[in-house]
């Protein structure tokens, strides 16, 4: 019994290693993350995902395409659904975001019947034109962003969102 | 909006915007009903996060209320409906799959969606199933925010 008792003064060094080794591993953590960070992002950035649309069959009609990525946020990992709006504009293929530039609902295209070559936010009736601009008089302050497109084999790839470029 | 900091900087600054709150309610059962409590968790927390995205300007999420059997739901009702008007929004809307709430009439307009079974299903399916729901919820959102 008595040779596995740990001493007041033992038991104080053992506490207070544990201590500082928890804390010195709460410093190094967002040191490393900043280290390894910038390569990751990197990555996913210039990452092109594939969907399964083919370009063949897209109209002058814009129609939802939807992709799905990975997506990690502090400890929550989880796969994401995402969602353009894509058509042809003579031989150019354009994808459009769908996320609203006032509040970031989801636009819908031909979602109001009263406007059916719009695009149409039901949260707070915002409306855009087929490019993304936005309609003056309703609450969005800016255009769709668009997506990077790539095509490969005739299926459709969406890039990164970037600030319209029709308009 | 998300139950998160950033979101409510947001909401505070967009709150005549912003005037819907989204309220689930998840039954915690005991013993047998563990699994199946879990299940019908899934799925509504699954659809609000959906309903989040599609009107992420308008509404604004809230952790998910949960309760056991043991609960005086009436209580907890009138607890909530208390707090949550002292926030500043138009509409609270309760989603819940537990029948319970609004056939006895204790959040007479709490949304009842039936549970399905999600979590055997693959990801497109999900997604189509889900979808499906989502928007047989929106009509319902919409009149009662243009009544009231
Ligand atoms: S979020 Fe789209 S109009 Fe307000």
């Amino acid at each position: 019994m008595s040779n596995t008792r740990v001493s007041r003064r033992q038991f104080l060094n053992y506490t207070l290693m544990g201590v500082g080794g928890f804390m010195a591993s709460g410093m190094l953590m967002p040191m490393i993350r900043f280290a390894v960070d910038p390569v990751l992002e990197g990555g996913a950035a210039g990452d092109f995902i594939p969907t399964s649309q083919k370009v063949s069959e897209l109209t002058e009609e814009p129609v939802r395409v939807d992709f799905t990525y990975d997506q990690v946020d502090g400890w929550y990992e989880s796969e994401v659904t995402g969602t353009a709006w894509v058509y042809k504009d003579g031989d150019k293929v354009i994808a459009l975001s769908p996320v609203c530039k006032h509040l970031g609902c989801t636009v819908n295209w031909a979602g109001d019947s009263a406007h059916p070559n719009q695009f149409f936010c039901p949260c707070h009736a915002g409306r855009y034109e087929k490019n993304g601009q936005n309609v003056a008089g309703t609450p969005p302050i800016g255009p769709l962003d668009e997506f990077d497109v790539k095509v490969e084999d005739d299926l459709l790839y969406l890039g990164a969102t970037k600030p319209n470029t029709l308009i | 909006m998300n139950w998160t900091a950033n979101d409510l900087d947001l909401y505070m600054q967009q709150q005549e915007y912003i005037d819907t709150a989204l309220i689930p309610l998840v039954h915690i059962g005991s013993g047998g009903a563990m699994k199946q409590s879990a299940s019908s968790a899934e799925f509504l927390l699954n659809l609000c996060a959906f309903i989040e995205r599609q009107f992420k300007g308008r509404v604004v999420l809230f952790p998910p209320f949960s309760y056991t059997d043991g609960n005086d739901k009436s209580r907890l009702a009138s607890e909530w409906a208390d707090s949550v008007s002292d926030m500043p929004f138009k509409h609270v809307f309760y989603l819940t799959t537990d029948p319970s709430w609004s056939r006895e009439g204790i959040i007479a307009d709490a949304i009842w969606i039936p549970s399905i079974p999600i979590e055997s299903m693959d990801k497109k399916l999900k997604q189509s199933v889900l979808e499906d729901q989502v928007r047989q919820i929106i009509p319902v959102l919409t009149a009662k925010w243009t009544t009231e």
